[in-house]
């Protein structure tokens, strides 16, 4: 259940930052349309959190809490903060940082798994 | 003949365009440094004191000079970038030659390559930044195009 979430936040990850770095190629700023996608993204990280909650709740897996939920709210953090500066910076910038923004979010996956014991 | 138009703008700010990059970049590092740090100094602070107090002191750095990029408060940058610079440098260093005292726990250890070498690089980048986006066409007007406009 968690590698599956994982996965699929990682892959909607690659997809936001696909099309991110196609603008930055192309010289252009973030659009409203990719600000929805990468609310899709948050929406993911969202069922996540309520999933790891109930998990950890009520499982026996043996997990450091407090590393396991500063990670579960920082990657909630980063695309919120991509998204107010693609309102304030209108260049190919915007772009740039949503696309760091969405390799962040991938990379904290990665991070997650390793702290929930799969990987 | 070289055409030198008086400059009638300022400094460039350090937080739009490009630097852009730069605040996010350090933003993501000052997050992962601090929250880091403060799990180590308030869960296990005993095990590595010097060590973990190290690392939450330069997670707070880097979240100092992330605020100061992104609001162009450019001294400040200066001094907090250059910190990490040094930071980066001395503990890199002590990391390889001392690992008693320096386990792989800060984000400086072994040159920062915990965290894909981000801290050495990102030090050199942000005093480039704040060189660059310093300078005008003009250099000598400064100071007096700052006080007319």
């Amino acid at each position: 259940m968690t590698v599956v979430l994982s996965l699929l936040v990682a892959l909607l990850c690659a997809a936001l930052a696909g099309w991110a770095l196609w603008f930055v190629i192309a010289d252009r700023a973030v659009i409203l349309r990719q600000l929805w996608g990468g609310a899709v993204v948050e929406g993911a990280l969202v069922v996540q959190a309520v999933v790891l909650a109930v998990l950890q709740a009520t499982g026996e897996q043996d997990v450091d809490g407090v590393l396991l939920w500063g990670y579960v709210v920082t990657q909630l953090v980063v695309l919120p903060v991509a998204a107010a500066w693609a309102f304030a910076e209108r260049t190919r910038w915007s772009s740039v940082v949503l696309l760091v923004a969405a390799l962040t979010v991938a990379f904290l996956q990665l991070r997650l798994l390793q702290i929930w014991g799969t990987l | 003949m070289i055409d030198v138009r008086p400059s009638t703008h300022a400094t460039h700010p350090t937080g739009t365009g490009a630097g852009r990059l730069l605040v996010a970049v350090y933003g993501v590092l000052a997050l992962a440094a601090t929250a880091r740090g403060l799990y180590q100094v308030t869960t296990k602070l005993d095990e590595a004191p010097l060590a973990y107090a190290l690392s939450l002191l330069a997670g707070i750095v880097y979240v100092v000079a992330t605020i100061a990029l992104a609001r162009d408060l450019r001294r400040l940058a200066w001094v907090t970038v250059g910190f990490e610079l040094v930071g980066v440098l001395v503990v890199g260093t002590l990391s390889l030659v001392d690992v008693g005292d320096f386990p792989d726990e800060t984000v400086w250890s072994q040159f920062g390559a915990g965290y894909g070498y981000v801290p050495l690089v990102l030090p050199f980048v942000g005093l480039w930044w704040l060189w660059r986006t310093g300078r005008t066409p003009d250099a000598q007007a400064t100071s007096s195009a700052a006080t007319v406009g």
